[in-house]
């Protein structure tokens, strides 16, 4: 395709680049975004039930996580990265690439998805909880068969506005040598002057954006009855 | 049989630190079979106190005994068994809105097969009249169809008990009707032991064999409904037998100057209210008659509570005062209370 050639030289000349930058950003993507899942929900559930009126409440459990919470989401991401450069070598055995940023990764986008599960399952009405105590469920029942699931759709919007912000933080990441498209773009089209490739860059993450966005608000409709 | 003793719930108040006495020393009973009514305005503390039955609230101190076991000293897997068996349905119906009405009733369903969980949803959704709704979602139906799941899945795992915390007050009068004649039934089919909190006396009415009234965390009166509604005792029982009597339009009148109720001098109005349940005595047109007196009737309303008529007349008599006087206390001699409304005899 000659025409893309003179539409997008720089681009056309570090391809296999391109799309190596592309998978680290879903490497990066996809193994963060399902450790913070993981934790994000735990925490979130956990601020649920045991804030003050919550079914297992709980002041001291409540109290620390609320504020570990807060702590970590005032940190400004860039300072994280290299904040967290020694417990990255430590648990990851490096600071760089995909690999070393996942930690960072991690400890910034699990806070914001903690909250962002806290006010989903904020959202189901308190009768429901009730109605589910009173038929005999467990705390435990009521979490996985009423907060869990009568917020399914919250949730789902929760992971969306999650990822999109995670691609964020990728981007952020390849500063430190991660790799990626943050870092792509940076190193040819900033430093380098590469105009089309920032360009490029900023399509496919607007894209990407888009995706996540409609198939997020396809799988809340679903669920909304 | 639920007995409950000496119950005592405080809230915390941010505002002042000051403990809020929601339920204050509250003893009751309430026998099997029974429909069983705990009346109050809002804030009376009803809602707690129905609460501490299934122990959505724990009582600060007291005992609450159902069938004799002592519910507040059971470990929690003792008390999540004891709550099936205790059903309970709410104002707002509380169904799961991601569920369809067969997975809301089959929600309380546990250790059973499909095909037993099937049968099971569908016997229950046929004795509350709804099964054509199977496959509806909540949001689909009209508030009395809500009711009527939310009905059939409080009954799932076969209570002794149902507990309405102002199940009919969402509803407009006519469903309040249906769903009321709904649960009577079940009282009678299942022999449930229905407890009914609610703020209209109409409920009340209309259900209920026993009730208590609450006040301000406290009960200040109790016993069977007939009584309550004859001869209520407390300033508070009496303004809620007056909200659904026609008798206290009476007072609206007056205060809006009806020309219907200007007296004449030497006229007298009183509210005439039958204390017992035999009003078939022509008492107006015999005291008309004996006494020499014209007895207009203005206003007149006779309920029947329980199975006996509760009412009574607002009229004005209009003759010679001392044979005012003699029909008036002809009245009391027939166990007929007369309340003087206003007196332009002198």
């Amino acid at each position: 395709m000659p025409e893309l050639k003179i539409l997008l030289p720089n681009l056309m000349k570090r391809l296999p680049e391109f799309w190596k930058a592309c998978g680290d950003t879903l490497l990066m993507e996809v193994w963060a975004g399902s450790i913070v899942f993981v934790f994000g929900l735990i925490f979130g559930i956990i601020l649920t039930v045991t804030k003050p009126g919550g079914i297992m409440e709980n002041k001291t459990i409540y109290q620390v996580l609320d504020k570990i919470i807060n702590l970590f989401r005032s940190i400004p991401f860039i300072i994280l990265l290299t904040a967290l450069m020694p417990l990255s070598r430590f648990i990851m055995g490096t600071a760089i690439y995909v690999r070393g940023v996942i930690v960072p990764l991690v400890f910034g986008a699990t806070p914001f998805f903690s909250r962002q599960i806290e006010s989903a399952l904020a959202q189901t009405d308190k009768g429901l909880v009730e109605a589910a105590l009173s038929m005999g469920s467990s705390p435990f029942e009521v979490i996985f068969r009423v907060y869990l699931r009568e917020s399914l759709a919250p949730i789902i919007r929760a992971i969306t506005i999650t990822i999109i912000s995670l691609l964020g933080l990728t981007a952020m990441a390849g500063a430190v040598g991660a790799g990626g498209l943050g870092d792509f773009a940076i190193r040819y089209g900033h430093d380098r002057n590469m105009i089309d490739i920032t360009w490029i860059t900023v399509i496919v993450l607007v894209l990407g954006v888009s995706i996540v966005q409609w198939l997020g608000e396809y799988l809340a409709r679903k669920n909304t009855h | 049989m639920i007995e409950l003793e000496h119950i005592v719930k405080n809230f915390n108040s941010d505002k002042n630190h000051k403990a809020v006495h929601a339920v204050n020393d509250v003893s009751l009973t309430i026998n099997d079979g029974d429909i069983y009514g705990i009346i109050g305005f809002s804030g009376a503390g009803k809602s707690t106190l129905v609460r501490c039955i299934n122990l959505l609230e724990r009582p600060d101190s007291g005992s609450v005994k159902i069938d004799g076991v002592e519910m507040t000293k059971l470990k929690p897997k003792e008390l999540y068994k004891a709550r099936t068996k205790i059903g309970m349905i709410f104002q707002q119906f509380n169904l799961m809105p991601s569920r369809t009405v067969f997975q809301n009733v089959a929600y309380p369903l546990k250790g059973m097969t499909k095909e037993q969980i099937q049968k099971r949803v569908r016997e229950l959704l046929n004795l509350v009249e709804i099964s054509d709704k199977e496959n509806s979602y909540p949001s689909e139906l009209s508030g009395g169809q809500k009711q009527r799941v939310a009905i059939a899945r409080a009954l799932a795992n076969d209570p002794t008990i149902l507990l309405c915390d102002e199940a009919t007050s969402a509803l407009d009068p006519q469903t309040t009707t249906s769903i009321l004649q709904l649960l009577k039934d079940l009282n009678k089919k299942l022999n449930l032991t229905i407890v009914v909190i609610t703020h209209e006396m109409e409920v009340v009415k209309n259900i209920c064999r026993k009730a208590a009234v609450m006040d301000a965390g406290k009960i200040i009166e109790s016993g069977d409904v007939f009584t309550i509604f004859s001869t209520p005792q407390h300033p508070v029982t009496k303004n809620f037998v007056r909200t659904t009597s026609n008798l206290s339009k009476i007072e609206t009148l007056i205060r809006d100057d009806s020309p219907m109720v200007k007296l004449k001098p030497g006229e007298l109005m009183a509210r005439l209210v039958y204390i017992h349940a035999d009003v078939s005595e022509p008492l107006i047109s015999y005291a008309s008659r004996a006494f020499d007196v014209e007895i207009n009737i203005i206003l007149a309303d006779v309920e029947i509570v329980a199975g006996s008529m509760v009412g009574g007349t607002v009229v004005i008599f209009n003759g010679d005062p001392e044979k005012i006087n003699r029909a008036i206390e002809y009245y009391h001699s027939k166990n007929i209370r007369v309340e003087v409304i206003q007196d332009a005899r002198a």
